[in-house]
């Protein structure tokens, strides 16, 4: 029971600072003001153009895929698995859990597999690609390998020694409601929730904040009508 | 003046998370009902073995049977229904139609589907049906 109270404090405390984190960084990136009108052309005339262009950003990386494909390739691959591997997940935090997440079951876990061999792909070109490598950071070495093991301890459970995924759901559904439940206090169980809890902690302070950021690139979410609106913000606005 | 503002954002922000956080304390958490087995006091391995690793006894005892043509009790899922049964209010065996079965109560809550018994009977008795699906 120790261990699920020491658990359970954690995950609190890293729900409230990612929350309030990301909350924090969201603000300030809507307070910054980005004086010049500077979409990349050819960019669309209206709002509902903006829109559409974001979501291609958002869903097919489209900017990525015109600049470098390799890298497009890796990425795309990386975070479409995650993303369905973070929906698999999604069992453990609902009762009764959607049909959507009920069916993507079985394909969530091979997307484990297309997710690591996604970051292998984006790590091998930090090492192997000359000007990456060049300005790769530590940091960029260490979101990677945070990712990695975070999958292979995932995996871990998953097809090595499994734990009791009731119990699991069970204690996350507890954390939800404020009324403890025991952990499962299996080898890979632990290693995977400690570093997801170091994720959900780094996040607002790394470069997964590219999440919201996304969303404030002058470039990508301006609209282009400099003659027909005279755009003010910041020092432009003086 | 820009410092009253953030104080004010803060405080906002930490009156939501907590509206949030609080919204689903009325109940307990939900946890499944794990029906207690009908007789014996062992199962047959370990419970907490069972709870994590009864798929691959399953599996394994499936390859036995149907690959190598070795059909033994121990681990045959004719013989968890000798021990996991629920009834109904009529002293009936449910089948797996029901979400009171042994086997749904908790893959119901685990989102895991299983198709042992669009084959295989899921009550004792071994009496043949198919197309029990879930
Ligand atoms: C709205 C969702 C997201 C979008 C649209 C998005 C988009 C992108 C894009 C365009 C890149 C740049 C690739 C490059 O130019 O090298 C990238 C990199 C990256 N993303 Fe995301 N991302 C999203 C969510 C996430 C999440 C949730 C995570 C992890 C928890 C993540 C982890 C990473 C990492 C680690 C990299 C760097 C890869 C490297 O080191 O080469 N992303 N993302
Ligand atoms: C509180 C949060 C989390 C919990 C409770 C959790 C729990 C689990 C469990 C129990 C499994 C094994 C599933 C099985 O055996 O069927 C698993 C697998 C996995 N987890 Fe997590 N996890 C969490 C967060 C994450 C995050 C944030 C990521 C990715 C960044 C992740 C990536 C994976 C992967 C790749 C697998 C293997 C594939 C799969 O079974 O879906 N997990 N996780």
């Amino acid at each position: 029971m120790m261990l699920s109270v020491i658990y359970a404090i954690l995950f609190y405390a890293a729900t409230l600072l990612l929350i309030v984190g990301v909350g924090r960084k969201i603000a300030i990136y809507a307070r910054t003001p980005a004086p010049l009108k500077i979409p990349t052309t050819p960019a669309p005339i209206t709002k509902a153009g903006v829109v559409w262009r974001m979501t291609k950003e958002v869903t097919v990386f489209q900017s990525l895929f015109k600049s470098n494909k390799w890298t497009w390739l890796f990425g795309w691959v990386f975070h479409v698995a995650l993303a369905l591997v973070l929906l698999r997940h999604l069992r453990y935090f609902q009762e009764p859990v959607w049909t959507v997440v009920a069916l993507i079951q079985p394909f969530g876990k091979y997307a484990a597999f297309a997710m690591l061999a996604g970051l292998a792909g984006l790590w091998a070109r930090r090492f192997l690609v000359d000007r990456v490598r060049y300005i790769t950071n530590l940091s960029d070495h260490l979101m990677l390998a945070l990712l990695v093991a975070i999958g292979i301890s995932g995996l871990g459970i998953k097809f090595v020694s499994h734990t009791d995924i009731v119990s699991l759901k069970a204690f996350v559904q507890g954390l939800m409601y404020f009324d403890l439940q025991p952990l499962p206090s299996d080898g890979f169980l632990l290693v995977h929730l400690t570093l997801v809890l170091i994720l959900m902690v780094v996040f607002p302070i790394s470069k997964l904040l590219h999440v919201p950021g996304l969303f404030f690139m002058p470039t990508r979410n301006q609209v282009d009508n400099p003659r027909e609106v005279r755009h003010t913000a910041g020092w432009t606005a003086e | 003046m820009k410092e009253s503002r953030h104080t004010r954002q803060g405080f906002w922000a930490a009156a939501l998370i907590f509206a949030l956080f609080s919204l689903p304390v009325m109940a307990g958490a939900p946890v499944p009902d794990i029906p207690e087995a009908v007789k014996g006091d062992q199962c047959v391995e370990e419970t907490g073995f069972m709870r994590k690793n009864h798929m691959e006894l399953l599996l394994h005892q499936r390859d036995e049977t149907m690959h190598r043509g070795i059909r033994t009790k121990k681990h045959s899922l004719k013989n968890c229904f000798t021990c996991h049964v629920v009834k109904d209010a009529g002293g009936q065996p449910v089948t797996v139609k029901s979400p009171k079965h042994f086997c749904r109560e908790c893959h119901d809550y685990a989102a895991v589907q299983i198709d042992c018994f669009q084959c295989h009977t899921s009550v004792p008795g071994g009496h043949k049906t198919t197309g029990e699906k879930l």
